[in-house]
């Protein structure tokens, strides 16, 4: 039982953050940004070449988090900015090439072979049936730590009434004065040092992979649109949902279904689920799961 | 006093609230065949709200839109369109790609399908053709052949509504509603509106015109009805309105609403 | 160089027919498909399954065409209640979910493995007049699909389309089912990618999940976007574009001599950057779309 909790939580920290990111700028932009994950995937590989010249772990990942919101910045200052005029339609195909260039240019300098961490071993931890490794613990404990700063910059401070204000009525907010540019430019450079900081702990565990971006689209996309685009603690509650239902489909026994002792979903499908998942979302609640204003047909 | 003929629109105890925003209540009135019904009210008095409901584009919290005997107002707005029902926008917004004359013609009722066009066949072909005399003709007839072939989105307001207006009129409608044509006109332009309005109720068109303009009313109307916040307060002759209290008091803002709402009938 | 350039020209000539498929949902109507290479992939999967069970390879490409245009109907119904970005999402899961299916159901498609040994069209031809003659079917696919498509766009159903993707509203007051135009577009458009997702299984002999790869969309997206998005001509040089440059990579790569890794890099690299540089400096493609002429 304790083990079901502890996997739910690992994929959970695994998609919180990026799908907060994402959720958080696409409050501003209005338009979804394929290129987000990544972002994620170039924190991850600038961590690992970081850490393989010689910086030591925590000082590789926030060197990359920092170089990955200036990228995410630029790529908003140079192109986003100006697609966003055409419409969200050419943005998020803009974004998309961006992401073609992102996995190109890794591929390039790094090959397609993964690139693993070579952390030190160390017995797992116990919790009753549960067990957790360091690199886990320190990966749930600095994704919760981060929520909890990110709440509380939402809430109590100055800033954080900004945005929120900017992403619920952008017209309203400029003529208030606030500066919608100069918030939008913050806003980008965190949700990119954000992004930077879940793919380098995602990849602690499996490695900086080429398809580490293109296997969190669906899933992080799946957990923003559930909690609400533009809800950035949504997307986190949308993310322990994703995780949950693939730590449950993935553990649930549907021998009883076949007549069979054991019959497990293939590990394939867990992916699939999730995407279900987003169906139906979309089919019954596209505003996410939070959604109560009423809005005509 | 029954009428003799049958009401061509009749709208019963219609009401719309948008949110807590009760934007109409309890609105009834009928149009009769070749009527030019003008729907007058100050700003927010519902004008356009009621239109919209009426042509199919908003839902009805309450009551029951009829057209030539039968009910309207579940129904989709493309379905009311093929009920020979036209409408206008009040600001038009027109595509950028596409020419004045292309607009036009897809305006046409000619219904050749898919496969028709796909096989080049001779009623597609037949059905091009006169899809393309008739916008030629309407286009004329609105003085809009200079621009024909220019992309419709570089038209001028004005222009922009006539277009609306042939556009309507491709459909060949037994009703016509238009959102308050002439705003935004240059005057030249409206007496030509005027006239075309004018010649096509000579025709048999039934007509009801949501509008600001008090002398573009009194000057094409056979009868008018004047909404404030949501009730119809009057319903009467273009030239009573001036002598009329609850008209006077909607215009100059009285302060209340009517509250016994009239019911409008010919 | 013959046997190179035949080949390059009948896979740029599958992928006009689904760029096609594409342009008729895209830049027509309008519709922001991103999981559009999901018909060519039943396309290439029902013309595998029903070969290896027995059947012909015109029953294959009918089957095909019909699953897509089933899979067309549904993703149409979805964007009832969708929003046309959230819908474009909506598309690509579900491409992503046939894929899945593609990989795990080894008992229907051959799981990973794919379905191989698909007979090659015209094999009882010698070399070369084997590879010149399915050339020239899918080159007159292609023409007769692209004049088709053209005069439906020139035509009644294409005007409503046009329309409807700048102004839904006034097209609703003209009496146009919005609903209805949508799904014949999309089913339309399925169509026609998948009889080519058919022919690519003839081609390669063979029908794998791969095929369904999003960055398979993402490329005909960009052969779409480049070469002018709403424009049969400008569809049509954007694939020859994109082709050349997919082409070219391999030359370039004996020529300097760089490694595979770097090779792949370069293609998907090249590609991302012409897009990019389209849509910043000429977001209409390079053969724009233009007004129709239609003379008095």
């Amino acid at each position: 039982m304790l083990q079901f909790l502890v996997d739910t939580a690992l994929r959970a920290s695994d998609l919180a953050l990026i799908a907060l990111g994402l959720s958080m700028v696409y409050g501003l932009v209005k338009f979804p940004n394929i290129a987000h994950v990544q972002y994620a995937m170039l924190g991850a590989y600038l961590t690992f070449f970081l850490r393989a010249a010689g910086v030591p772990l925590v000082g590789a990942i926030v060197l990359s988090c920092a170089a990955t919101g200036l990228f995410t910045l630029a790529m908003h200052l140079l192109v986003f900015r100006r697609l966003l005029r055409s419409g969200p339609a050419i943005a998020m195909i803009g974004s998309l090439a961006v992401a073609m260039l992102i996995v190109a240019v890794l591929q390039g300098v790094a090959g397609s072979f993964p690139r693993m961490f070579d952390l030190p071993l160390s017995a797992p931890h116990e919790f009753g049936d549960a067990r957790m490794t360091n690199t886990q613990l320190l990966t749930v404990g600095t994704t919760l730590l981060l929520l909890v700063l990110f709440s509380l910059l939402l809430f109590f401070t100055r800033a954080g009434r900004a945005m929120r204000a900017l992403a619920s009525n952008r017209a309203l907010a400029d003529a208030s004065g606030l500066n919608a540019e100069r918030i939008t430019r913050v806003v980008n450079f965190g949700s990119g040092a954000i992004a930077g900081l879940g793919g380098s702990m995602l990849a602690l565990s499996t490695g900086a992979h080429l398809n580490l971006g293109h296997d969190l689209l669906l899933p992080v996309f799946a957990a923003a649109i559930l909690g609400g685009l533009g809800n950035p603690l949504g997307a986190v509650a949308g993310g322990v949902l994703i995780a949950f239902t693939e730590t449950a489909v993935t553990n649930l026994n549907f021998g009883f279904l076949f007549g069979k002792p054991v019959a497990f979903l293939p590990v394939a499908y867990i992916g699939a689920a999730s995407f279900l998942i987003l169906l139906l979302a979309l089919l019954f609640k596209p505003y996410g799961l939070f959604d109560r204003q009423v809005r005509r047909v | 006093m029954t009428a003799v003929t049958a009401p061509l629109l009749q709208v019963r105890s219609v009401a719309k609230a948008f949110g807590g925003n009760r934007v109409l209540e309890d609105v009834s009135f009928q149009v009769e065949p070749g009527e030019i019904v003008g729907l007058l009210g100050p700003n927010g008095s519902g004008k356009s709200t009621l239109l919209n409901l009426v042509t199919g584009f908003e839902r009805i919290d309450q009551g029951e839109v009829h057209f030539e005997g039968g009910r309207i107002d579940r129904l989709p707005a493309h379905r009311i369109v093929d009920r020979a029902l036209g409408r206008t926008f009040q600001l038009p917004s027109m595509p950028t790609k596409m020419s004045v004359i292309e607009v036009a013609m897809a305006a046409a009722t000619a219904r050749h399908g898919f496969f028709d066009t796909l096989l080049g066949t001779r009623a597609a072909r037949e059905a091009e053709e006169r899809a393309r005399v008739e916008a030629d003709a309407l286009l004329k007839e609105f003085l809009l052949t200079p621009v024909r072939d220019l992309p419709s989105s570089a038209l001028s307001g004005g222009q922009k509504k006539l277009l609306g207006i042939v556009c309507a009129l491709m459909g060949k409608p037994r009703l016509l509603m238009l959102d308050e044509p002439t705003a935004g006109v240059h005057p030249n332009l409206r007496n030509d509106i005027v006239q075309a309005l004018q010649r096509l109720n000579g025709q048999g068109m039934t007509i009801v015109i949501v509008e600001h303009d008090m002398h573009f009313i009194r000057e094409v109307c056979t009868r008018c009805i004047v909404l404030d916040r949501g009730h119809i307060v009057a319903s009467c002759r273009p030239d009573e309105l001036s002598s009329n209290e609850r008209v006077l008091q909607a215009y100059l803002g009285g302060g209340r609403a009517a509250t016994e709402p009239e019911k409008a009938n010919a | 160089m013959s046997d190179f350039l035949i080949s390059s020209f009948t896979i740029a000539g599958i992928y006009a027919l689904m760029a096609l498929g594409l342009n008729l949902q895209a830049g027509w109507s309008g519709l922001l498909n991103f999981g559009h290479i999901a018909f060519a992939g039943l396309g290439a999967y029902a013309t595998g399954i029903v070969i290896q069970a027995g059947g012909s390879g015109w029953t294959g490409a009918l089957v095909g065409v019909g699953l897509a245009m089933a899979l067309g109907w549904a993703v149409a119904r979805l964007g009832r209640q969708l929003g046309s970005d959230y819908w474009g999402i909506a598309t690509l899961a579900i491409a992503e979910i046939l894929r899945t299916i593609a990989t795990n159901e080894g008992w229907l498609t051959g799981g990973a493995q794919g379905i191989s040994a698909i007979p090659s069209l015209f094999d009882g031809l010698p070399r070369p007049w084997n590879a010149v003659a399915f050339l020239g079917l899918v080159l007159a696919v292609v023409a007769v699909a692209a004049l088709s498509l053209r005069r439906v766009a020139n035509g009644r159903f294409g005007r409503a389309l046009r329309l409807m993707r700048e102004e839904p509203q006034l097209a609703a007051c003209m009496g146009y089912d919005l609903k209805s135009l949508k799904t014949r577009a999309i089913m339309a458009g399925a169509a026609v990618t998948a009889l080519a997702g058919s022919l690519y299984a003839h081609y390669m002999s063979f029908a794998g999940p791969d095929y369904m790869v999003a960055s398979e969309t993402f490329l005909i997206w960009t052969m779409v976007m480049i070469g002018g998005m709403g424009n049969t001509a400008g569809v049509l040089v954007g694939v020859l574009l994109v082709q050349a440059a997919y082409s070219a990579v391999p030359f370039a790569k004996d020529f300097f001599g760089f490694g595979s890794d770097l090779a792949g890099a370069l293609r998907l690299g090249l590609i991302g950057l012409i897009l990019l540089a389209c849509l910043l400096w000429r977001s209409e493609g390079l053969v724009p779309e233009k007004l129709r002429k239609i003379p008095a």
